[in-house]
């Protein structure tokens, strides 16, 4: 059996620092990787250039939401049967790509998300804990996904499950809608122990605990206008 | 009676406003309705404002006309905020068709490097070939 394509894409915002060895690292494995570099001032795209697939610019900062759509788009133009977001910080490991690949084609599901839980995680502050959890009690009570990492930025879609996910938040909620669109799309879906790598860096270039409230108000501004 | 005609109008207006803002944001355009409503109701029978202010514990009715002011001030808002974030998702159509249209595709030995079918779809001559990029621009300046 031929192997399937697989396009990974990788939002980028002033990510200079790593975005070279991280998409290296991927295209080792011989992925085809679309960079979006989510309008950076830091001369990420240049960087990108030289070594992924594709690199799309965003001409201003539109958020991480909005470049994963932007490269789930670009990906589906290019014929891609597999689509993984990974993370440019360098948190997530180009190892675990396989896995979430067999997933989905040997399982048959049309999701496969990265689990921190199920894997082992490597120095997870407890913030960031208590965080990850509220969060995962939030999507099972808004969206019945029975999960145990609801954040997580390593994730791979077949084409049907991309075709069927409906994104409109730019910014960092787009990690809650991702899930809603799952169970809206009643489509198959698996975890997959994945891990993360806690450094410095992408603790400084993560979420602060604090931008929930913003993410729960995106959320709700979006259930009163559609 | 000038007062009385004047906030009249202005609630009125209110009204339409809350008519034409009403296929976009029906929730906005219910609470405007329900607000204004009841200010026009309590401009021209004052005295029910108070009792209706001594049934919900307020005191006196200026009180409570202001308390109502206040979240006729936070509809109005919130009303905004949802423009700003339409606004937004404008912007973010406009920005991704730009930027769709300018893909970099360097890597010479990509298995799927820029493909024709995307330079057809943008109209533009495939980025990868720098050299060729620009000499096509300049062929097009001259």
């Amino acid at each position: 059996m031929q192997k399937p394509a697989v396009w990974v894409i990788c939002p980028a915002f002033n990510e200079a620092a790593t975005i070279a060895s991280v998409v290296a690292g991927l295209r080792r494995r011989r992925y085809d990787v679309v960079v979006v570099d989510d309008g950076s001032t830091d001369g990420t795209r240049h960087i990108a250039a030289k070594v992924a697939t594709a690199v799309i610019t965003h001409p201003v900062n539109l958020g991480q939401g909005a470049a994963l759509k932007t490269g789930i788009d670009y990906a589906l133009s290019q014929g891609a049967e597999i689509l993984v977001t990974f993370d440019a910080d360098g948190q997530h490991r180009a190892e675990d790509i396989p896995r979430l690949v067999r997933a989905l084609t040997e399982q048959r599901a049309d999701f496969a998300l990265g689990s921190r839980r199920l894997g082992q995680p490597r120095n997870i502050p407890l913030v960031r804990r208590v965080f990850l959890f509220a969060a995962t009690l939030f999507t099972v009570a808004t969206t019945g996904l029975c999960l145990t990492d609801t954040h997580n930025g390593l994730r791979a879609f077949t084409r049907r499950g991309a075709l069927a996910l409906r994104l409109r938040q730019d910014r960092m909620a787009h990690a809650s809608e991702i899930l809603a669109e799952i169970a809206r799309s009643g489509l198959r879906y698996i975890e997959v122990p994945v891990t993360i790598v806690y450094t410095e860096y992408s603790m400084l270039k993560g979420q602060r605990t604090a931008d929930f409230i913003r993410i729960l108000l995106d959320l709700f501004a979006q259930k009163v206008h559609r | 009676m000038i007062a009385r005609a004047l906030l009249s109008l202005l609630l009125c207006c209110v009204l339409v406003y809350a008519w034409v803002e009403y296929r976009r944001s029906p929730v906005i355009a219910l609470s405007s309705v329900v607000a204004s409503l009841a200010g026009i109701y309590f401009v021209w029978v004052p005295s029910h404002s108070t009792l209706v202010a001594e049934f919900v514990g307020v005191g006196r009715g200026a009180d409570l006309v202001l308390y109502l002011w206040v979240c006729i001030s936070l509809i109005v808002l919130l009303n905004l905020h949802l423009k700003l974030r339409a606004q937004h998702e404008l912007i973010t159509k406009l920005a991704r068709s730009i930027a769709m249209a300018n893909v970099q595709s360097p890597a010479p030995n990509a298995p799927r490097a820029f493909s024709v079918e995307v330079a057809s779809q943008t109209g533009l001559p495939p980025p990868a070939a720098g050299g060729h990029t620009s000499t096509q621009m300049r062929d097009q300046t001259v």
